[in-house]
């Protein structure tokens, strides 16, 4: 009951103390806001990240791989020089994969080429050509159609300029216009004139680039603009992720024989790989991040606590008078201890708190600008407040010792 | 063990010498023995009280006399408990706190020791009921109960309709009577002032001794250090100290 109402008093006159020297309050809270607002908002922004990115290779999911001339990650000059002297990747490569491996359960190819396209005066810079066969590559790549029909596969073979359409097209060719609006017309990509069957579902953006600035065409198409000696890549996909490696090794196996190499050779010339290299990639960076952030919000905390510690000091000296009061009409030295452990602390956990509040504000505001989900994590709230919060007693500790310690003889003769 | 020779009687008739128990004597309010006070002060070794033995009876107006280093002050903190000697024995309503450790001490001030001192120490930033509350607040009494004892007190000095001012809102009287009403709000077993009219005009230095007056009628047991020969003529015994040691102890009404 002594501590309850003790305790009830310190908090009392903590916050009159803090309210009472408003200026330098906000100067001390200051470090610590800064510190817990960079490991929220980077924290958010990360989480925001990653779900995107899961959503994003998920869609694809961890069913499907690739067989491809290069990997999609070239980490030197040397690696580009040696992948490009490769031999590249043919429709017959996929044709024997299809028909020589039991484990792959959907096989297509991709060709990609970036182009300006045109419909009326109308004009739609860097999209995404995408010719792609069978048209088993759109379920492979995720993607179903909204409005229309996907081209049947006689009219996959045929050649003929048909496309369908992402549907950025609708906004950036079309004015917005309802996707029935766009079928049956005829736009222009480099020029050739293509018939719109179809426009797809939309699938929103990543890291701040639309997912949905693409036009995808049969690839016999795009062999007729582009010609055949593009390298292609060959997606595979199997039922499900337990049978991944299973398909890989045969996938190996009918590649090695084709490229007349064996795993042992220097060169395998092809690369097999599956979406987790991005993840791989994007999981290495962002360790980074958080290990740079943990780094810079550690010593902005250690920082923030030292002027917590000076301020306190300076408070305890300004208040010696009031705490030999105190200790003469009866405060112990755990009452003098715990008044001022509970200012230090009432500062941090305010800046804790603030933080908190301006970390998830910022991660809102970049990600608002990104265009990636704002995921406001209690944990991580709760983390920031109490980290700062231990701030608070450890720079709170010796300041308060200090004033509980003091004579209250010598105290109450202080001015 | 019978030591009554210690005991410095003022008028036999009043207190007569009785048998200790345990080296003083139980009857008595405050009880020192033989009580040393030395701070070292580089390599010497300063005394500032040698060898003092009193007695304090329930319900005595005492006055402690003194020039300035005489020792007085640190006889005061003694009897306040805000510090202990170097070496002797104090009994403080039976309870012997010369050996008592920094928080008993100072559970010993909250329950037994109610202070008066000369700039009056109130907290600057509370009301005069908060100040009041103060020596509760550590006493552990809950809220509304602390309430209802500090404007029974405050009351009781005759301001129950300042509850709410802060000490700059009062008069030099008025904050020395909140400082009262604190030093008896929890009942203690004495009440100790030290020059508590040092900071006053004449005339609200007589209203203070008035109070006191009073509150000793009421049955209080009242400690007033002081070096004003007038401010003392108002207890009922004085005691002089002179170089750390008594040099009178006399009762002059």
């Amino acid at each position: 009951m002594i501590r309850l109402v003790a305790t009830f008093e310190a908090l009392k006159v903590a916050t009159s103390s803090l309210r009472a020297n408003k200026l330098r309050t906000a100067l001390t809270l200051t470090g610590i806001i800064v510190g817990v607002t960079a490991v929220i908002a980077v924290v958010t922004i990360i989480k925001g990240l990653d779900q995107t990115v899961a959503q994003t290779f998920s869609s694809q999911g961890s069913t499907v791989f690739t067989v491809s001339k290069s990997p999609l990650i070239i980490k030197s000059r040397e690696e580009f020089v040696k992948f490009n002297r490769r031999k590249d990747l043919t429709h017959e490569d996929a044709e024997a994969i299809a028909r020589l491996c039991p484990a792959c359960w959907r096989v297509g190819i991709a060709a990609n080429a970036i182009e300006t396209v045109k419909y009326a005066d109308q004009k739609a810079e860097n999209v995404q050509i995408r010719g792609v066969d069978p048209i088993t590559m759109f379920d492979i790549d995720g993607v179903s159609i909204a409005v229309g029909r996907i081209w049947s596969e006689s009219e996959g073979a045929s050649g003929r300029e048909i496309c369908v359409i992402g549907p950025d097209m609708l906004k950036n060719l079309f004015a917005d216009a309802p996707a029935d609006k766009a079928v049956g017309q005829e736009l222009r990509i480099d020029g050739r004139p293509y018939l719109v069957l179809g426009v797809l579902e939309p699938r929103g953006s990543i890291f701040g680039f639309s997912r949905d600035n693409v036009i995808y065409i049969p690839y016999s198409t795009y062999q007729k603009a582009y010609g055949g000696r593009r390298s292609l890549i060959t997606f595979i996909q199997v039922p499900a992720a337990e049978q991944l490696e299973a398909a890989q090794d045969q996938v190996r196996t009918i590649m090695h024989n084709r490229r007349h190499t064996t795993p042992e050779s220097e060169d395998a010339g092809f690369a097999v790989e599956t979406q987790d290299v991005f993840l791989n990639l994007y999981g290495s960076a962002t360790s980074n991040i958080y290990i740079v952030t943990i780094g810079v919000a550690a010593i902005s905390l250690v920082v923030g606590g030292i002027v917590v510690m000076n301020i306190m000091l300076v408070s305890v000296t300004e208040r010696t008078k009031e705490i030999g009061i105190r200790k003469a009409i009866g405060a112990r030295r755990k009452d003098i201890l715990t008044q001022f452990l509970i200012e230090a602390v009432m500062v941090t956990a305010i800046g804790g708190a603030i933080g908190v509040g301006t970390g998830f504000g910022l991660a809102y505001v970049i990600s608002a600008l990104i265009g990636f989900p704002l995921l406001i994590s209690v944990a991580s709230a709760v983390l920031g407040v109490s980290v700062s919060s231990v701030v608070g007693i450890v720079s709170g500790l010796w300041p308060a010792w200090r004033a509980a310690k003091l004579d209250p003889i010598e105290a109450l003769r202080a001015e | 063990m019978s030591d009554a020779t210690l005991t410095i009687s003022p008028t036999e008739n009043v207190i007569k010498p009785r048998t200790e128990v345990d080296g003083h004597d139980p009857e008595m309010l405050i009880s020192m023995r033989n009580i040393w006070k030395t701070y070292q002060m580089g390599t010497e070794a300063v005394h500032a009280l040698h060898g003092v033995s009193f007695d304090i009876p329930r319900g005595e107006y005492i006055a402690i006399i003194g020039p300035s280093g005489s020792g007085k002050s640190t006889l005061m903190n003694l009897i306040g408990c805000l510090d202990t000697p170097t070496q002797g024995q104090y009994w403080l309503n039976g309870k012997n706190v010369s050996e008592m450790d920094d928080d008993e001490l100072a559970r010993i001030r909250n329950q037994e020791v109610g202070f008066v001192f000369q700039t009056f120490n109130l907290l600057a930033r509370a009301t005069a009921l908060h100040n009041v509350e103060l020596p509760l607040i550590y006493g552990g009494v809950s809220a509304s109960q602390r309430h209802e004892m500090a404007k029974t007190a405050l009351t009781a000095v005759d301001l129950a309709d300042r509850v709410t001012h802060k000490p700059n809102e009062l008069s030099g009287g008025q904050r020395q009577r909140v400082a009262i009403a604190r030093a008896l709000v929890n009942h203690p077993s004495i009440l100790l002032a030290d020059e508590p009219t040092g900071a006053l005009d004449s005339h609200t230095s007589m209203e203070i001794m008035d109070l006191f007056e009073r509150l000793h009628s009421e049955g209080n047991t009242i400690i007033v250090v002081t070096h004003e020969h007038d401010i003392a003529a108002r207890a009922h015994r004085v005691v002089s100290i002179r170089d750390g040691l008594i040099e009178k102890d006399e009762r002059i009404r």
